[in-house]
């Protein structure tokens, strides 16, 4: 049925930001997991649940050079997400998905790359950056601009350890004035001023760009400026949703399906929506 | 000059002085029998009201339409005596304030129409000091005997028949002035309080909480019953925990502005008999 | 020379459908409701009724439909998938309306990934559909390009007989020939004449309706705001109509024992789209108003190629305040342009 989720074990849970969690998951069924190999792209999204408390719908974290588990990272906010986030290795919960589009990440081959996100917005971010950076040959110049609003809040503090030190990735880190730090070395600032100090170029170069709506709107004037068009700028739509595979009626913006015909957009196609239904 | 002509003028003249920004009355509906609810913002949209023995829903209930009243301004509404003592509770509860209201206030008996004197909450006096001796409908009336003479067994039956129709559109919530919560208990997820499924045991959750809810609160204006699109007599149930309230208390829900509401309050006299 | 039913053989069709393994619905009127229940006879059946307030879509959506009984303990956890029974039923009485409502819903539900509920009670049963010879100031198939007679999401038409007496029978599908097939011992070849079907006046241009809707300016017309300032949010039009098909999932249960079940859902309630973090995309009656016509009469016909209404009226016959569809879309086709 196509409602039945797949079990998946909790192998590991790490706090990442104040009320913001990642689990690690693993496949108990061998065929839920061949399922997910043949068919996961990054930008998918999937619906987590917990059996007693519902579903809750978020991207998958991991990428789709790495398939062995999944990861997902969310903050604790509802009734779902606030049982997750109390779930130990070992502890059963359920996947159902991957479902919508994806980043067409083979079409971004030979071009820079321009990753922006901000806050919790890493996370699907994340998926497609490690996409492209396991196959680090195929793309030309890497950059990452994240920024959260408090040196707390920025997620996979590690992983932009991990970043930071290579050579083939430039990562511009920010936090929000008064979000920082005494220690704190990379900048003050919100994503869209940042990101137009650091000025990337807009030639042969696709940007990814996910954070809240606000982030977005402001961020997208910036690519603008900076002469990127709207058709090389990429990024996900969120809206609630149950069932995750067209029928339940909700995540529609005008007369889009999210979660059939998203959750990834270019600028452009998120221009042509109804804005006033976003 | 007849009721309506005379309320729309009225209307009219609210409207054009500035006094208020809105009046809410009745205008045609789809058919020759329905009326409808009918904004007006302007004197000449006053035109188009109409009044007569049809006018039978509470508008109240748009009174409390999230942001309608934020700005200060007044706002009009034709209200019979049910309406009336809705508006008592809800200023009772805080949920309005008596001076942003005007009433054009009207009566129907026996399919006859009569204007209500007065503008203002304080006006209508007269009216509460009727709200102790006002009867429900002799339709309703009959059925509240068919039911009390019900053996326990048989009205649980038929509480089951009713609610087993139920399917949880809450078109009674919406369509009374009552029930005004921002988030329902019923949309409350943590903890989940109420089955959402309309199954006919979350079905009575539904409705029994939402009796015990209206408990003392209750204007009997039978909007929950109209509203119902598969038909349960719901004002039998808020009948009968309106009876409840008065043989307990001695107390009649909007009979004035300043009554305390029973059940949120206290009082060294309260009976105590349902302490077992 | 057509077949024909005549009412006093309903009673063997009954017999003989039942035998054969049928559950035989049909609308029927109890404690002041009509809706397509289960019958053994043909008198339990209220087949004048313009229409029952629920549709038959209900049989085939139920208001709430278990799907994963779950418990839980504290080595694993055991699911069991729950299935619809698989009862074959014949729907018999439907109207022209109501059958083109499922037909209607078919292609949503299908769509990619395919909902077993749906299609398990839909490849079970048989519609047996009569035209209507009756309407009210609410019907309006006409207005949406359908009739009283209209064969679609049919598999087999009565068209009753002037004399009232019974139906000719007009079978649509294979599906419903076999029905009819089985009971053909108790069908009469014979000359019969029809009654009149309804004459349901056309209420609304849905031509201009669609035109409108589609142009990107509409989207932010007052219009919405005007219309809908008497909606008060219920789901009265959405859950009894024949089309409308949004749900929840919902775990329902003890801590460690329960069921997961798909529960109809409303555009009309402000906690539909509503995030977690607060923000609602369509946080104004108005908004949603406007998200049920653009999605029955824009969104799915760009989906679907067809509109998501069969015009049975029920929108506006139960409404509470007299609001509903063909208000909504005759002010549309109203409008100057």
């Amino acid at each position: 049925m196509i409602y039945n989720p797949f079990p998946m074990r909790v192998v590991s849970k790490r706090q990442e930001a104040p009320g913001v969690n990642t689990l690690k998951l693993e496949f108990v069924r061998e065929e839920d997991h061949e399922f997910f190999r043949q068919n996961f792209k990054t930008g998918m999204f999937g619906l987590y649940g917990i059996y007693g408390e519902g579903e809750s719908t978020f991207c998958v974290a991991s990428p789709e050079t790495r398939k062995e588990y999944i990861e997902c990272t969310f903050r604790q906010s509802g009734r779902v997400t606030g049982t997750l986030a109390n779930v130990d290795a070992g502890d059963i919960v359920t996947f159902r998905g991957p479902y919508g589009n994806r980043f067409p990440i083979e079409e971004f081959e030979g071009k820079n790359l321009l990753f922006i996100a901000g806050g919790i917005a890493l996370p699907p971010t994340r998926s497609v950056i490690w996409s492209c950076l396991d196959q680090r040959e195929k793309y030309r110049e890497v950059t990452i601009v994240y920024g959260a609003r408090t040196v707390a809040d920025l997620v996979y503090k590690n992983e932009l350890d991990d970043w930071k030190k290579r050579d083939d990735v430039r990562l511009v880190l920010t936090v929000d004035p008064g979000g920082e730090t005494p220690d704190w070395q990379d900048h003050v600032g919100f994503v869209p001023t940042i990101l137009e100090q650091a000025a990337p170029s807009p030639d042969n170069t696709i940007a990814v760009l996910c954070g809240p709506p606000i982030m977005i709107k402001f961020t997208l004037a910036a690519l603008q400026r900076l002469g990127f068009s709207p058709e090389n700028v990429y990024t996900t739509l969120e809206n609630r949703m149950k069932c995750g595979v067209g029928k339940c009626g909700r995540c529609n913006v005008g007369s889009v399906y999210i979660c059939k015909e998203g959750p990834v957009f270019t600028a452009a196609e998120v221009q042509a929506m109804p804005q006033a239904d976003l | 000059m007849g009721i309506q002509e005379q309320y729309r003028s009225e209307a009219a003249s609210l409207l054009s002085s500035g006094e208020v920004k809105l009046v809410i009355g009745f205008g045609a509906g789809s058919t020759a029998d329905r009326r409808r609810p009918l904004f007006a913002r302007t004197g000449e949209e006053a035109n188009r009201f109409v009044l007569d023995a049809s006018c039978i829903a509470n508008l109240s209930t748009y009174l409390l339409t999230e942001g309608l009243l934020s700005d200060g301004k007044k706002v009009g509404i034709f209200l019979k005596p049910d309406g009336i003592r809705s508006i008592n509770i809800l200023i009772a509860e805080a949920q309005l304030k008596p001076d942003q209201v005007v009433i054009l206030g009207y009566a129907i008996e026996n399919g006859q129409l009569t204007a209500l004197e007065g503008r203002s909450v304080a006006d209508f006096n007269g009216v509460n000091e009727k709200i102790r001796s006002l009867a429900l409908p002799p339709a309703v009336q009959q059925d509240i005997e068919r039911l009390e003479a019900m053996s326990p067994v048989e009205r649980f039956q038929f509480w089951q028949d009713q609610f087993s129709k139920c399917i949880k559109c809450y078109a009674c919530r919406q369509a009374c002035p009552m029930c005004y919560c921002r988030r329902c208990i019923v949309d409350v997820n943590q903890p989940q309080w109420v089955n959402t499924s309309s199954h006919t045991l979350g079905n009575f959750e539904w409705n029994i909480v939402r009796a015990f809810h209206l408990a003392g609160r209750c204007a009997a204006c039978g909007a929950c019953d109209r509203a119902c699109p598969v038909n349960i007599p719901l004002r039998l149930i808020n009948a009968r925990m309106g009876r409840e309230v008065r043989e307990a208390f001695d107390y009649f829900a909007g009979e004035s502005t300043d009554q305390k509401p029973v059940l949120a309050s206290f009082s060294k006299d309260d009976p105590e008999t349902f302490i077992l | 020379m057509t077949r024909i039913l005549l009412k006093n053989k309903l009673d063997d069709c009954i017999v003989t459908w039942r035998n054969a393994g049928y559950s035989v619905l049909a609308p029927v009127k109890r404690n002041e409701m009509g809706s397509f229940s289960e019958v053994q006879k043909a008198s339990d059946m209220s087949l004048d009724l313009i229409l029952p307030e629920r549709t038959i879509k209900d049989r085939f959506f139920p208001q709430t439909e278990p799907m994963i009984r779950y418990k839980i303990s504290k080595q694993q956890i055991d699911t069991e998938t729950m299935t619809p029974p698989d009862t074959k039923s014949v729907c018999f009485g439907v109207r022209p309306c109501d059958a083109a409502g499922l037909e209607i819903d078919d292609p949503l539900f299908g769509w990619d990934y395919k909902d077993q509920y749906w299609f398990k009670r839909r490849n079970n049963s048989v519609i047996v559909t009569i035209t209507c010879t009756a309407s009210d100031d609410f019907c309006m198939c006409t207005s949406v390009k359908l009739s009283p007679e209209s064969t679609k999401g049919s598999d087999v038409m009565l068209r009753p007989l002037s004399n009232g007496n019974g139906w000719q029978v007009e079978t649509i599908t294979e599906r419903g020939k076999a029905l009819f097939d089985s009971v053909s011992v108790h069908l009469s070849d014979e000359k019969a004449e029809t009654a009149a079907l309804a004459q349901v006046p056309v209420r609304f241009n849905v031509e201009q309706v669609m035109e409108w809707l589609a142009n990107p300016t509409s989207f932010e017309s007052q219009f919405w705001k005007d219309i809908a300032l008497r909606c008060i949010g219920c789901g009265s039009c959405t859950f009894l109509c024949p089309t409308c098909h949004c749900f929840d999932i919902q775990d329902e249960g003890d801590t460690y024992n329960g069921i997961r079940r798909k529960n109809w859902d409303s555009c009309s309630f402000a906690n539909f789209t509503m995030h977690t973090s607060g923000h609602n995309p369509r946080n104004t009656q108005s908004t949603r108003w406007r998200q049920r016509i653009m999605h029955k009469f824009n969104y799915y016909r760009g989906k679907f190629g067809v509109n998501s209404c069969s015009g049975c009226g029920r929108c506006t016959r139960q409404c509470p305040v007299d609001m509903g569809i063909t208000e909504t879309l005759q002010a549309i086709s109203n409008l100057p342009r």
